[in-house]
Formats: structure tokens, C-alpha cells, sequence
């Protein structure tokens, strides 16, 4: 539990998903034991883990370590999400308040969500789900 | 999870169709979903508690059956 938090203050804080190396820093803890609880909670869809890195993350969702075509504002600082729900997600985790700025897949027009006082004030376009809720973990990098 | 400008560039794209909601539709379940995930009690949503938040903002149906 100590170290998803701290993976999600750290990101908070910073804008980018620490690696195993710098909780266990943070944390005054053995890095093999906080690989071993990336891996825990990838394993348990909370995280999912970067596969050929056990140091990394891919998500410490709602955050993206990776840049995404989802750039998200929000309490002063910058963010990636993984998609449109876990973008809007960072907002509610910081208070409701931010804008999430992507663009459309086909026309590429650049699209934007704001969010102020915990109300969507501005939107538009449709969000679009291409896989049912049973499989979203059967790749949720695709997802 | 796409934001298309419209369901015609969802068909124009060519990519397959699946479900849509309404940006307010994912607010609210990004709201529900992740306002509290920083809260150290936090735990994961069982497939059932999952469909129960689904239902709430009216994404119902086979699609959004999670078992």
C-alpha cells in the first residue's frame, strides 16, 4: 500500500511514474522488494507493468509513463493519460479541475474536455470503447 | 478509449465498431472511478461493483459485462 501511494504522490508531484528504484529511495526500502510489488500489482490490474523492465511501469494508472496522444492539466501540472477515461481520472484525483487536450483518430482535429469546479463545462466528440469490458485486460495497452 | 469528433469519423476511420458514451458519461465514471485512488484504503472493484458503476451512468448491455 506505502508504495502505490507513494507511486502516485511521486507522479503527482513530478509528472512523470517513478521507477522501482526511486520509491525504494523514497521509501528507505530494498529495491528488489519494491519490484517485487510492481509486479504484485500489475498482477493485480492496479499498475500494469512495463514488460521487459521490472523497474518500470507502463501505467500507474490513471498516469501514463509513456507519452500518449491524451495531454492532461490539472492542479499546475502536466500529465499523460492512458485514454479518455483515465485522463478525465487524473481531474477527479486533483481536485476537478483541468482540461484534457487530444485530438480526433481519423480527422486529427484537436479536441478538448475541461473540467472546472468538478462540472465537464466544456466538451466535445463522442468517447469511443472498440473493446467490451470482459476483454479489456486481455490487452489493456490496446484497450 | 477514443475521443472521435463524431460516430461518422468513428465509420470514416474504419476501425471497428464497439460502444460510445458521452464525454459527460465518462466524466462521471472517471469521477467515480479515480477520485479517490490516493486514498490508502482504496481497493479494487470487484467485476460486480465495476457493472454496478457501469449501470449507474446507464452503460448497460453485454458490452459492459464484465464476467
Amino acid at each position: 500500500m506505502r508504495v502505490r501511494i507513494a507511486v502516485l504522490e511521486r507522479t503527482i508531484a513530478s509528472g512523470q511514474v517513478p521507477t522501482a528504484g526511486e520509491i525504494a529511495a523514497d521509501l528507505d526500502l530494498p529495491l528488489e522488494m519494491v519490484q517485487e510489488t510492481y509486479a504484485k500489482l500489475g498482477e493485480s490490474h492496479v499498475f500494469v507493468c512495463e514488460p521487459s523492465d521490472p523497474s518500470r511501469l507502463r501505467m500507474a494508472n490513471p498516469f501514463s509513463a509513456v507519452p500518449t496522444a491524451f495531454r492532461v492539466s490539472a492542479r499546475g501540472g502536466s500529465y499523460y493519460g492512458n485514454c479518455v477515461w483515465d485522463s478525465l481520472g487524473i481531474i477527479a484525483l486533483l481536485g476537478g479541475e483541468g482540461s484534457v487536450e487530444t485530438s480526433c483518430p481519423d480527422c486529427s482535429e484537436p479536441l478538448r474536455l475541461h473540467v472546472s469546479g468538478g462540472t465537464l463545462v466544456e466538451s466535445e466528440g463522442v468517447v469511443h470503447f472498440s473493446v467490451a469490458a470482459r476483454h479489456w485486460w486481455d490487452d489493456i495497452v490496446f484497450t | 478509449m477514443l475521443l472521435f469528433r463524431s460516430e461518422e469519423h468513428l465509420e470514416r476511420s474504419g476501425k471497428p465498431k464497439g460502444a460510445f458514451m458521452t464525454p459527460e458519461q465518462t466524466w462521471r465514471l472517471a469521477h467515480t472511478w479515480y477520485h479517490d485512488r490516493d486514498d490508502p484504503s482504496w481497493h479494487r472493484r470487484s467485476p460486480k461493483e465495476a457493472e454496478e458503476v457501469f449501470a449507474e451512468i446507464g452503460l448497460k448491455g453485454d458490452f459492459w459485462v464484465m464476467t
